[in-house]
């Protein structure tokens, strides 16, 4: 076991306990906290499978956009709102066994599957390139998104826009009233 | 080097995860927390398998294409959140129950 | 071939003389009310013209026996006929006879009763049935009409049966009857099980096969059997006790007291000459089946009947009971006088003693009809039958006084009376009879004397007090006043007189060996000792002077009793030697505790049963309420909550909740991948 499985394995568990600290907070401000954990971590885990550019982007979005923008959306909305997201104390219920087994058995047949192949025995997996380390990623991701996957991103910014123009629209105050 | 399998179990574990609040929660944000995690693992997956992709470089950008539209979802839906809370007077979504109105 | 067509002539003759009174009392009682009178006297005079016309056919002549098959039994045939002898033909004009002026007498006696249709009708079955008894020449139809004679005499003496007295009084009769009447199946079953034939020629003629059979060395032999020698007096036995209960022996003589509560014509009749007269048939038919023991016995219980029924009647105070216990001993002194062999002197006693001691019922009834007369114009209360109110009546009824006269002088036994010949004959024979036993048997003919010094004692105190004495109730004029009965009553009575004397029977009034009905019979002979002959008549009337002199001493010039009612003596008698009080306590009274044992066990325990039972069936029908509410309707409940809960399980699938739709997706998709991928 050297260092590099080492730090894996600890960012791995850092992501897990993080989310399932997560999904367990009722209160939210503490969850959307630990989430943020959970993202720094789960970028660290980008940077083993050697995606650099997806870590930063992962970072930079997610951290960066993505959860400042709940945290504002919800802290600087009404009052009420943010009464209304006080912790509800409920007893643990029959509803909440059918959802944690339903993800015991999707997780149960997920890593199964996942035992049960052997990676290195694929076909394409044994003829292909991986990516190196000292691959330039940033490099081939901008060449690529411009060449080969122009669609898309063109796409993307289009979408993007729209989602731009409909959320502000959606959450403008009610001149109305 | 880290085995391809141990990724696709994270990734599975974080998906299972991100399910259970999404079946679970009953505030409309934690939700949206919830289906946050089912996207990163997916794009966990996807960066995953975009190791062996180096010609193409399908893996990693796709990756790059799932949170930039993460991203937007999560945007426009806590504009809906807000307005739903506007109208409903309340984000449990158990008792958003009716069309009308 | 003429001899059967006369047989059978004779046989229709006599079924007819049988079958008259039966048509009247059918017709009687189906018939309008008004009528019975006529056709009922009708009928009767019929039946005694043509048993007159028989009794000259037949008397001393060949007997006629003429049967018709009745029933089968396995191989053994029954038949039903009439035997015509010097017996059945005396009886058969003897009974008819008599009912022929009992029916003239109650058309005026039974005038003003309500129910008189329901009395000819019940004379009438009680005429068919005597006359049928006595001409039956089979032991089962004797016992049938036997049945039938006792259940007339119940008819008629609870004939006013509104008075309890009187249908308690039928009742007795009735049952004590029944106890006879069993001794006499049981003999009939002994009898049939050794000669195998119930035909009374065939059994006891002179060549009968009873007389046939031998008693040898233990066993009773006949043709067919053998039975251990026992059975014969058994047999015996049992045809006595049938005799004794029709015919008031001791101790079954209670009923006949009793059952004076009927009307005086029926006491007359049945409890005075025919039906009482029955039971001494019944021995004169059966006669060789008595061996010496049973005979014995007879003149035992004879002579203790007649002195016992003496004593009683000396201190009794009712008209009838007094005449009712004269009959019991002289019945008495004829059940005696065939035990002792004098079988032709007991069937001429029987004759004669039918005609005295019907006219002196029937006299005591003119009497007591007027008595009622004279107390329903003077509007009086006193009991018509006790001689202590009666006297005086001598003057104002002439007949009825001539008749009691008459009929008591033949009952005591005065020379130029009938009953002179007969009661003599007796007690003559009696002697003769003693002379050849030893031990007891010495003592009857003294005790028979005693009786008929005590018969003449009450006899004449009944007539002193009835007709001689101060009146008590009235002064002389007015006893003086009371006529006489009305003119059919007394013709009775005069006919009836007639035959009290001695010129119907024979025409030597002092000797009985003259006598044709004597004669007609056959009976022992003993050694005839010549100076009873006239011995013992001269010291019996001697005796009889005597008493009839004190009698008259007592009760004429004294007027009174001469013995305080409070002596010993007196008082047993007049209870009638305690014999009502001894069996209300042997036999009544464990009955009526044994039926209210039975009634308590009936009431506690088979109802407690029923009840307990019904307890059960309420424990049952509750349980099955229980299991139909709680198992049965609880069955279909819980399905129906069955339902409810699949309801409200599957209503949650569809809540509108947008997790739970989530929820049940992911199930499928789950269920479709393990199920795809491990299974």
């Amino acid at each position: 076991m050297n260092t590099e499985q080492l730090i894996f394995y600890f960012f791995a568990a850092l992501l897990l306990t993080s989310a399932l600290m997560v999904v367990a907070m009722q209160n939210l401000v503490r969850s959307i906290f630990l989430f943020f954990v959970a993202l720094f971590s789960l970028a660290a885990l980008y940077v083993f499978a050697l995606a650099d550019f997806i870590a930063i982007t992962q970072v930079v979005i997610y951290v960066g956009g993505v959860l400042v923008l709940m945290l504002f959306a919800f802290m600087l909305s009404n009052k009420e709102l943010l009464n209304s997201l006080h912790p509800i104390k409920t007893s643990f219920k029959f509803y909440q066994l059918t959802g944690i087994f339903i993800c015991l058995t999707f997780l149960f047949i997920l890593v199964s599957l996942n035992l049960q192949i052997d990676f290195s025995g694929l076909n394409w997996i044994k003829s292909s390139a991986p990516i190196l380390e000292r691959d330039n990623t940033t490099h081939t991701i901008g060449i690529l998104s411009m060449t080969r996957y122009l669609l898309p991103f063109e796409v993307l910014s289009v979408f993007i826009m729209m989602a731009l123009i409909g959320a502000a629209h959606l959450a403008r105050k009610d001149k109305k009233a | 080097m880290i085995p391809l399998s141990h990724f696709l179990i994270i990734s599975a574990c974080l998906f299972c995860i991100g399910l259970y609040a999404v079946l679970i929660k009953k505030n409309a944000i934690q939700i949206l927390i919830g289906i946050e995690f089912m996207i990163n693992a997916a794009v966990l997956n996807f960066v995953a398998f975009g190791k062996f992709d180096k010609l193409n470089g399908g893996g990693q950008l796709f990756a790059l294409f799932a949170i930039v539209l993460a991203a937007a979802g999560v945007a426009v839906a806590l504009a809906i959140i807000l307005n739903v809370y506007k109208h409903f007077k309340t984000i449990d979504p158990s008792k958003i129950n009716k069309l009308k109105n | 071939m003429q001899e059967i067509e006369f047989s059978e002539f004779v046989g229709l003759i006599s079924l007819l003389v049988i079958l008259l009174p039966l048509f009247s009392f059918l017709l009687i009682l189906a018939g309008r009310k008004g009528s019975g009178a006529n056709l009922a006297l009708i009928n009767i005079s019929i039946s005694f013209i043509l048993s007159v016309y028989l009794f000259f056919f037949i008397w001393n002549k060949q007997p006629i026996h003429y049967q018709i098959p009745w029933f089968l039994i396995g191989d053994i045939e029954f038949k039903a006929g009439v035997l015509l002898n010097n017996l059945s033909v005396l009886m058969i004009t003897l009974v008819s006879g008599i009912s022929v002026l009992v029916h003239i007498y109650s058309r005026t006696y039974m005038k003003d009763d309500l129910n008189i249709h329901r009395y000819w009708a019940y004379l009438g079955l009680f005429c068919f049935s005597m006359l049928g008894l006595v001409v039956s020449d089979n032991l089962l139809l004797i016992y049938l009409f036997w049945e039938l004679v006792g259940f007339s005499s119940f008819l008629l003496i609870g004939f006013w049966y509104t008075r309890p007295i009187a249908s308690q009084a039928a009742k007795k009769a009735f049952i004590m009857n029944r106890i006879g009447d069993i001794g006499f199946l049981i003999g009939i079953i002994i009898i049939f099980s050794q000669f195998r034939t119930l035909d009374i020629t065939a059994l006891f003629g002179d060549m009968g096969l009873v007389k046939a059979s031998l008693v040898d060395k233990g066993l009773w032999i006949s043709a067919s059997r053998q039975m251990p020698e026992v059975w014969f007096s058994i047999a015996g036995l049992a045809f006595f006790i049938g005799a004794m209960a029709k015919s008031a022996q001791f101790p079954l003589h209670t009923w006949l007291p009793d059952a004076m509560e009927g009307p005086t014509s029926v006491s007359s009749l049945i409890h005075a000459a025919t039906m009482v007269a029955a039971g001494v048939f019944l021995i004169a038919r059966v006669y060789p089946v008595f061996d010496p023991f049973v005979l014995n016995t007879m003149v035992c219980i004879g002579a203790f009947t007649a002195f016992m029924a003496a004593t009683i009647a000396i201190s009794q105070n009712d008209i009838k009971r007094i005449l009712a216990y004269s009959t019991i001993s002289q019945l008495g002194l004829m059940v005696m006088a065939m035990g002792i062999g004098a079988y032709s002197e007991s069937i001429f006693h029987l004759a004669t003693h039918a005609f005295f001691k019907c006219l002196l019922f029937l006299a005591a009834g003119s009497v007591i009809h007027q008595l009622h007369h004279y107390r329903d114009e003077h509007s009086l209360d006193f009991n018509c039958q006790d001689i202590r109110l009666m006297g005086g009546l001598k003057k104002g009824m002439p007949i009825t006084f001539i008749g009691m006269c008459l009929a008591s002088a033949a009952l005591i036994g005065l020379p130029l009376s009938s009953g002179y010949l007969s009661k003599d004959a007796i007690l003559i024979t009696a002697f003769e009879w003693a002379g050849s036993r030893d031990g007891i048997y010495t003592m009857i003919p003294y005790i028979m004397v005693i009786t008929s010094w005590l018969t003449v004692f009450y006899i004449s105190r009944l007539v002193f007090k009835v007709f001689f004495s101060t009146p008590k109730l009235m002064s002389m004029e007015q006893a003086n006043q009371i006529q006489d009965a009305p003119k059919q009553m007394s013709y009775v009575l005069l006919i009836l007189a007639f035959f009290c004397l001695f010129f119907a029977f024979a025409f030597n009034p002092f000797s009985f060996d003259s006598s044709w009905l004597w004669n007609g019979f056959s009976s022992n002979l003993f050694q005839k000792v010549n100076f009873y002959h006239w011995l013992i008549p001269l010291i019996l009337n001697i005796g009889t002077a005597v008493l009839i002199f004190t009698a008259y001493r007592i009760y004429v010039k004294n007027d009174g009793m001469s013995i305080s009612e409070k002596n010993i003596f007196h008082r047993f008698f007049r209870q009638e030697w305690y014999l009502h009080e001894l069996y209300n306590y042997l036999f009544t009274v464990p009955v009526e505790k044994f039926s209210n044992v039975c009634y308590w066990f009936d009431r506690n325990i088979i109802d407690a049963l029923v009840l307990k039972s019904v307890t059960l069936i309420s424990i049952l029908s509750a349980i099955s309420h229980w299991c139909d509410r709680i198992l049965v309707d609880g069955f279909v409940n819980a399905l129906g909550t069955c339902a409810k809960w699949i309801g409200h399980f599957s209503r949650n699938f569809q809540t509108g909740k947008l997790q739970h739709y989530l929820i049940s997706m992911l199930l499928v998709v789950l269920s479709f991948f393990i199920l795809t991928y491990f299974i």
